[in-house]
């Protein structure tokens, strides 16, 4: 084992304890545990065994074990911005729906208790519209 | 019962939702020109820095402040549900920035009032503009298109934000697009509500300031963009 893959699998171990923590103190549900318990185990197994990526590479029809990794990398990236654009877009949302509650509840508040003084309004002399 | 006798009485139950942010040095105006059609003026602050706010609460019937800034269809979206809570039977969108006429107001009730349509949307194409640059002539052209393609709904004036809704349609409408795509999904639930519509010809008075403060047509791309992704992500 060469010093890269002592440094890989000491960082993918604690990842993985890291995870596992995180859903006994259920700040993580058990299925996103489950799928990077997995994901730090296939980093892992890469890591220590870099000729079967070769293997399973060439199944694939890609050349080298790398650009197996380099590929999945990519594609795993560019899944997790579109998730975590998703998730921010809700979060959006559910920020606008708390401001219009708040809105609305302090205004029918203001207006009900008539709290909202005649007095502070000027007084329109205009003629109505015909 | 006389015609304007009726028609004060049915003003009386319109609420005229105003969305503005950093509006101040037209508001004022806008809201007094407004008052004069006897309707409910509703002014959503969306989280202004100026005085928008104290001018609204001033001259409006009905004030109400986002504590942030949420955009034009988030704004939208409070003043129609604030004027459903308040007994709303007829709901008209005007713009803060003195772009539109108080006189299309009862123009674009009229038919609703009659019972011939539930949402009136106003077109500038049917009636005027004025000051009008070419670039945003072009670039709303370009959006008629593509609400077509998007909705198949065909409009001459897709993004115009004087419109009135009847209490049924106004209770189905639920904008979830905060910012200025809300226009193209207003469409999308108008279409799919199966709401009867209809184009009203108004007039659009472009102003230097309003210009300044408007959209830039690059913000075309992010409107179209905006609008796909809720479609994807719903």
């Amino acid at each position: 084992m060469n010093n890269f893959q002592v440094v890989a699998i000491i960082g993918l171990t604690v990842l993985s304890g890291a995870t596992v923590v995180a859903h006994l103190r259920r700040w993580m549900r058990r299925g996103p545990c489950v799928f990077w318990c997995g994901l730090w185990i296939a980093a892992g197994a890469a890591c220590l065994w870099p000729n079967k990526m070769s293997s399973v590479a060439h199944l694939l029809g890609i050349g080298r074990g790398a650009d197996l990794v380099s590929y999945c990398g990519i594609v795993a990236m560019l899944v997790g911005f579109w998730m975590v654009y998703i998730r921010l877009l809700r979060l959006r949302r559910e920020v606008t729906l708390t401001v219009r509650r708040l809105a609305i509840l302090e205004a029918q508040r203001v207006y009900e208790s008539g709290e909202h003084s005649q007095d502070d309004r000027l007084e329109s002399k205009d003629e109505p519209m015909s | 019962m006389n015609e304007t006798v009726l028609s004060s009485e049915l003003m009386q139950q319109t609420f005229i939702v105003v969305p503005a942010y950093n509006e101040n040095d037209c508001l004022e105006r806008v809201i007094r020109e407004l008052r004069l059609t006897r309707a409910n003026v509703v002014v959503v602050d969306d989280g202004s820095t100026d005085e928008t706010y104290d001018t609204a609460r001033r001259e409006a019937t009905f004030v109400l402040r986002h504590v942030v800034n949420r955009g034009q269809g988030a704004a939208l979206q409070t003043g129609i549900e604030f004027s459903l809570s308040q007994g709303a039977r007829f709901i008209v969108t005007f713009d803060a920035d003195g772009q539109h006429q108080v006189e299309d107001v009862p123009r674009l009730l009229q038919p609703i009032y009659r019972g011939e349509c539930d949402v009136c949307l106003g077109s500038r194409f049917l009636g005027e503009s004025i000051g009008m640059p070419w670039v945003r002539k072009m670039t709303l052209r370009l959006g008629v298109v593509f609400t077509r393609i998007s909705s198949g709904v065909k409009l001459t004036d897709a993004h115009n934000g004087l419109r009135a809704f009847s209490q049924q349609a106004a209770r189905q409408i639920c904008i979830t697009l905060d910012g200025m795509a809300h226009a193209s999904e207003l469409i999308d639930i108008i279409s799919h509500a199966g709401l009867i519509y209809q184009e009203v010809p108004v007039s659009i008075r472009y102003t230097k300031r309003s210009l300044t403060k408007g959209q830039s047509p690059w913000n075309a791309f992010r409107i179209v963009f905006d609008y796909l992704l809720s479609r994807t992500s719903k």
